[in-house]
């Protein structure tokens, strides 16, 4: 009992986002189970992503967190002996359609990973290349739509003097901002963080959690983290995994006052994990 | 007999093992813990020959390089001597070869178009190819394929290049001669430039097949660098690339061969240092003629395959001749490796670094 309400004070404290009202739904996942070979990695998940929501998953390592995310735009396409099965709808779109166009979907849902990963180029070709694949356009209507994503990634004002640099020579906070620009200048509807903040320092972190807060505004985004202060600030929704099943997925306020399952109720307030 | 070798063996390891409690012990004990000071500083010493002893190997080792390169240069130059002085700078760009003539008239421009001409048509052919087979090696192979693929590379590499001579010799060139060439020749027939590039007749021996040859002999050397360097681009990038949308092709254009280049070059310089070198398959395939013709299906020379023909009948300014032909060769891999250096460092600045 005493932990219960040693969770409750710490989410307390928090600046706690006023609960929002149900929004209709952008992602569908049903039944969904998964495997790498003959490794179970994901049983029965059913949940819904709530557009222009965030929703967090939190759980311990291994419980299965980044391996949902990583369905939700295909990327364990690209490895052999890993499978899906159930059903997974972006709006009417069957995701896990094995016609579906990957490029297509990985425009619709862009994803920014636990690890900055800017490419071996200059800040501004990190942001036209992703541009450049799907629209043919001027020079100078490419020049707003990198300053615009670059405003949108909250780094135009650190790089504006220095577009023709590496994007590799930037600090490992905006090297993260410049990828979440590069998501956003492609204008998908879906954004996955992979962990954004765990190789950052706090001051970036604070700067990533009040970009993913404003992001929330126009994208759908699902966000994995570690953290579950940071679940509880920048999250609507949060969804409790462990081991490979969707244990609780709830309001955020709720799970991290006054959650229905022991489990839950263990790992926020730091029993395993 | 053999339980009483055991039993020794038993007592001997008691020992030990005494021994060790009898060091453990002194170490608690205060006595010797004043004494620990001197006699980490005598350990530490004995380490410090150690550490003299294979600084200076290594240092040797290192040096035997620099000196090991200074002598061949200098023996180079005094064997080249002679001719350097009989006939002075007009050696590079005069296409004479005659030895026997009297006054010996020798100059290398032939030798020297045929290396270039065939190390450049290798690499022409060798780089696409060899890059192709990396990027499907790495990026798009199923697993049961790899294997098999790449042993065969590496069998390729390990192919002497004697056998790729007689093989480039009895069947390349044949088939070459019976088939490619003639269509060449007839498409190309009247065709300015071009037609006289693939100009008739065909021959067994010519400087296209010598290139051909040298692009499978150097194509191990590209595909297993590139594949190994391809290897090291971290996955979470490509799937970063992969992520915003792009395809297979653009994901190895943007961000595999640029993440990788310095690599890749690397690899293709080892490779075209091979090709300006190569001997034996050159020697048996490329016709041995000093003559420039501007058809590549004529027959031509190189360097080394010039001073692997003739040498061992030469004399006199001959041999001279044929020593500065090699010092000439060295020049060249020189100069072509510091270009590629240099191409190398303005691509950095390019990417911004």
């Amino acid at each position: 009992m005493s932990d219960l309400s040693v969770s409750m004070s710490a989410a307390g404290g928090l600046p706690q986002a006023p609960v929002l009202p149900e929004a209709p739904a952008k992602v569908t996942v049903r039944n969904l189970n998964f495997y790498y070979g003959e490794h179970h990695a994901l049983k029965n998940i059913n949940l819904a992503l709530g557009t222009n929501r965030v929703t967090a998953f939190i759980g311990p390592s291994g419980c299965g967190k980044s391996t949902l995310l990583r369905i939700f735009n295909r990327m364990y396409d690209l490895y052999p002996g890993q499978r899906v099965t159930g059903q997974l709808m972006l709006d009417q779109t069957n995701i896990l359609d094995p016609k579906l166009d990957l490029n297509l979907l990985r425009a619709r849902v862009g994803m920014v990973f636990q690890k900055p990963t800017p490419f071996p180029m200059t800040i501004y070709e990190n942001i036209a290349f992703g541009i450049r694949l799907y629209e043919k356009i001027s020079k100078s209507e490419m020049d707003d739509r990198v300053e615009k994503a670059l405003r949108g990634g909250a780094l135009w004002n650190e790089v504006k003097d220095k577009l023709n640099a590496s994007g590799l020579s930037l600090s490992g906070g905006q090297q993260q901002r410049l990828c979440i620009a590069r998501t956003v200048a492609v204008r998908p509807e879906v954004i996955l963080f992979d962990e954004p903040c765990s190789a950052l320092d706090p001051i970036s972190t604070a700067k990533v959690e009040e970009l993913i807060q404003e992001l929330s505004e126009n994208y759908t985004i699902a966000i994995v983290t570690h953290n579950m202060q940071q679940a509880a600030r920048v999250s609507d929704k949060t969804a409790f995994m462990y081991l490979g099943e969707l244990i609780e997925f709830d309001d955020t306020s709720k799970i991290f006052t006054s959650p229905t399952d022991r489990r839950t109720q263990d790992y926020i307030t730091g029993r395993f994990g | 007999m053999r339980w009483l070798r055991g039993a020794k063996l038993t007592t001997s390891v008691n020992k030990l093992v005494q021994g060790i409690g009898v060091a453990d012990m002194a170490v608690q004990s205060d006595v010797v813990d004043d004494a620990g000071p001197y006699d980490r500083a005598r350990a530490l010493s004995a380490f410090k020959l150690g550490d003299v002893t294979f600084y200076w190997i290594t240092r040797l080792s290192a040096i035997s390089v620099l000196l090991i390169l200074g002598g061949i240069i200098i023996s180079l130059i005094i064997g080249a001597f002679p001719a350097m002085k009989e006939f002075g700078i007009s050696f590079l760009w005069t296409q004479r070869w005659a030895p026997s003539a009297d006054p010996p008239v020798l100059g290398a421009l032939g030798p020297i178009y045929g290396t270039l001409v065939t190390s450049f048509i290798a690499m022409l052919i060798a780089i696409p190819v060899g890059l192709g087979i990396a990027i499907f090696l790495t990026e798009l192979c199923p697993q049961w394929l790899r294997r098999p693929i790449g042993m065969a590379i590496e069998l390729l590499a390990g192919i002497p290049s004697i056998i790729y001579g007689m093989w480039g010799f009895f069947v390349l060139g044949p088939f070459l001669a019976n088939s490619f060439q003639p269509f060449m020749i007839k498409v190309f027939d009247g065709v300015p430039v071009l037609g006289s590039i693939f100009a008739g007749p065909p021959s067994y021996l010519s400087l296209f097949n010598a290139a051909l040859i040298l692009a499978i002999m150097v194509l191990p050397f590209i595909t297993s660098i590139s594949v190994d360097v391809f290897k090291t681009v971290p996955p979470v990038l490509k799937e970063a690339a992969y992520g915003v949308g792009c395809t297979t092709w653009e994901v190895v254009r943007s961000v595999v061969i640029p993440y990788t280049r310095v690599g890749v070059i690397g690899g293709i310089m080892l490779a075209l240092g091979r090709a300006l070198g190569e001997t034996m398959a050159v020697t048996f395939i490329i016709g041995n003629s000093f003559r420039i013709s501007g058809s590549i299906f004529a027959p031509g020379t190189t360097i080394s395959a010039a001073i692997a023909s003739e040498f061992a009948e030469s004399d006199g300014l001959h041999q001279s001749g044929l020593i500065l032909l090699g010092l000439l060769l060295f020049v060249l891999t020189f100069f072509v490796l510091a270009a590629a250096r240099l191409m190398l460092m303005r691509l950095e600045k390019k990417a911004g670094n």
